[in-house]
């Protein structure tokens, strides 16, 4: 079929397919509330609170990789080695205090991700390649310091970063700034706008006398940033961390911004669809672990709702 | 001196140029010490070879028709245990599971991304999740032993202390792989593909079916890579290979293939999986810390990247000119 056939054939089919996702999100949204409220002890203030302390690691992650993806970056494979380096930088700087450290990480987490966004929005080498590029260093990096060796905090003053604050776990409430800020930045600012039209068609913006590679770079600072204070949630969590704290979370946080409905093309999006995503996939599986689901089937269920959703998204914007 | 350069780094001959300047670099650092070059190591350079070899084949033949399948990670660990699991008693019919499972899965992401338009990253990072969960299920989240340990001691016993059995099962596909690119029409309905997708399809060639055929085979191969290595074992384990993808696409990239598409070649994608098989073994041969490998392949992935990049000149260029640009801007808005 001629290219020209196709796109007919699409632009017919697009009206038809955003009608089609607006059911099948109504309809899939209605089946998972009725499918968790139905469970019993899902409604249940412990289950509550474990689903918010479970979102917020991969939930943090998964707005840094929000801004790769609208880019037009697809998604990067060295976030979750992100998110362990970090921890190990907080727990070995707690010596300087807490704020010292944070910032450490803070700072780690940002210059590695920065130096990826520089390499791909200046130079425009493969995202893909050159995050695995990064998660080979990190991972290399990180044996050669650590000696493999578990890291335990170098200082106190751990508890900010966990307990409760008026019943809501800590961790959700800075997922909860994260999104907050994260759409803010998106919807609010001029860079948010210019990294929305990078991603939508990098040339038309160009021309348009937009810095594509400077929104590039930021969106990848901003995955720098989200990443690093996922690490420290987590090691403020466990108390101690290695490389493999942050492992996955990187396949974790590209399902769910997929799954809420940022288009892989770019250039379409929201943090707050990440938000969604994030809750969705969290919900199905606390409802599949409360019926008694082995966590095996768990895997596969998101796995096999990432394609579909894929594929369905697709359909509605043609390509 | 130019011409000679020239011909070294010409994009058919650069995998070798790189393969020989890494043995040259860990024979300098070894200093006639023997520990590099030995029976041993060649050995044992192989061994790794037959791991890594056959996925970043896969990786590499997508990458060829300007695609990217991340589901090979995925499918080294579904066949690897899918073989474990059904090839106990006749370990024939392990590999044929096996290796259909990852030419059935390339198949169904190929036609997906060809009927539906999308984009293989998309489609293989579902698949990816997907085939990650099915091995899950399959195993119930455990190791899986295979208690056939003579297959597993004759797929590893050396050959002329060179290849053992596993080993040239991996170089046999290559040069099958070579042979097929290099002396019939698939190979160049291939390059074709990848060079430039529309002038292809209306020279009336099929790309859609060159692409679905080209995940399959991907899957086929990244399968035999699990199965070999999950009786090469005697075990497989839904986790363990979750990171082959990163020197996977490094070999491949080394290997002279381009994300750009439509160039690279099997006896290229051979020879930057040998530079990365040979410089873990060399280097941890003269005795450096195993991290440092991560560390090598990593700078070398990190440098081709860039190298790789369309019109890397004008871009540099480009950004020169907007650094000072800002610099100048900066200079005056503080005056």
């Amino acid at each position: 079929m001629s290219d020209i056939a196709v796109r007919a054939r699409l632009g017919l089919a697009e009206v038809h397919g955003r009608r089609l996702v607006i059911a099948v999100r109504l309809v899939a949204g209605a089946a998972i509330a009725a499918f968790a409220l139905s469970t019993p002890g899902f409604a249940s203030p412990l289950s509550i609170n474990a689903l918010l302390t479970a979102i917020s690691f991969i939930g943090c992650v998964a707005v840094g990789m929000t801004f790769i993806t609208i880019t037009g970056n697809i998604m990067s494979l060295s976030l979750g080695a992100t998110v362990s380096a970090s921890a190990l930088i907080f727990l070995a700087s707690l010596s300087f205090g807490v704020p010292g450290a944070l910032a450490l990480a803070i700072l780690f987490g940002v210059s590695v991700s920065a130096a990826q966004g520089m390499v791909v929005g200046h130079l425009r080498a493969h995202p893909i390649l050159v995050s695995i590029a990064a998660l080979s260093l990190l991972m290399g990096g990180a044996a050669l310091a650590t000696g493999g060796q578990r890291i335990y905090p170098a200082g106190t003053g751990l508890h900010i970063f966990k307990g409760r604050v008026a019943g809501i776990p800590v961790e959700a409430l800075y997922f909860f700034a994260t999104v907050a800020l994260g759409q803010f930045i998106l919807s609010w600012t001029r860079i948010g706008r210019v990294m929305v039209m990078v991603g939508s068609n990098r040339r038309a913006a160009t021309a348009a006398g937009l810095r594509a590679a400077s929104a590039v770079t930021t969106a990848y600072v901003i995955a720098g940033a989200c990443s690093a204070l996922a690490g420290v949630l987590l090691a403020a969590r466990y108390g101690s961390g290695d490389m493999e704290l942050g492992a996955g979370y990187d396949y974790s946080a590209i399902a769910a911004v997929l799954v809420g409905g940022t288009s892989i093309q770019g250039g379409a999006g929201s943090v707050m669809r990440t938000l969604i995503g994030v809750l969705v996939i969290a919900i199905i599986e606390v409802v599949l672990l409360l019926r008694g689901f082995s966590q095996q089937l768990q895997y596969l269920i998101t796995g096999i709702i990432v394609l579909a959703v894929i594929m369905l998204h697709t359909i509605s914007y043609g390509r | 001196m130019k011409k000679a350069a020239a011909v070294l780094l010409a994009p058919t001959a650069r995998p070798f140029t790189i393969m020989a300047g890494a043995i040259l670099v860990l024979a300098l650092i070894d200093r006639g010490t023997g520990y590099l070059f030995s029976l041993g190591t060649v050995f044992s350079v192989m061994q790794l070879f037959a791991t890594l070899g056959l996925v970043a084949l896969g990786l590499g033949l997508s990458m060829l028709v300007r695609e990217f399948d991340l589901s090979v990670a995925g499918i080294v660990g579904l066949a690897g245990c899918i073989a474990v699991m059904t090839g106990v008693a006749n370990p024939w019919l392990g590999v044929l599971f096996g290796v259909a499972a990852g030419a059935a899965s390339g198949l169904l992401q190929g036609l997906i991304m060809t009927r539906l338009q999308l984009s293989s990253v998309g489609v293989t990072l579902g698949g990816l999740l997907t085939l990650q969960g099915i091995t899950y299920v399959l195993t119930g989240n455990k190791t899986v032993g295979y208690p056939n340990v003579a297959v597993a001691l004759e797929l590893n016993a050396p050959i002329a202390g060179l290849v053992s059995v596993r080993s040239a099962c991996a170089l046999a596909v290559f040069v099958f792989a070579a042979l097929t690119m290099r002396y019939t029409h698939i190979g160049r309905d291939v390059i074709a593909t990848g060079s430039d997708r529309r002038a292809s399809r209306i020279a009336g060639l099929n790309t859609d079916r060159i692409i679905v055929a080209v995940f399959a085979a991907s899957g086929a191969c990244a399968a035999l890579a699990g199965v070999l290595l999950g009786y090469g074992l005697g075990a497989a384990s839904p986790v363990a290979l979750a990171d082959v993808l990163a020197p996977a696409a490094a070999a491949a990239i080394i290997g002279g293939v381009s994300v750009a598409g439509g160039s690279g070649s099997p006896m290229g994608i051979a020879a930057g999986v040998l530079t990365l098989c040979i410089l873990r073994s060399g280097l941890s041969a003269i005795g450096v810390e195993p991290h440092v490998h991560d560390l090598v392949t990593g700078g070398i992935l990190a440098v081709i990247a860039v190298l790789d990049a369309p019109d890397l000149t004008r871009r540099i260029t480009a950004w020169r000119l907007d650094l000072t640009e800002r610099w100048a801007r900066a200079v005056a808005g503080s005056r």
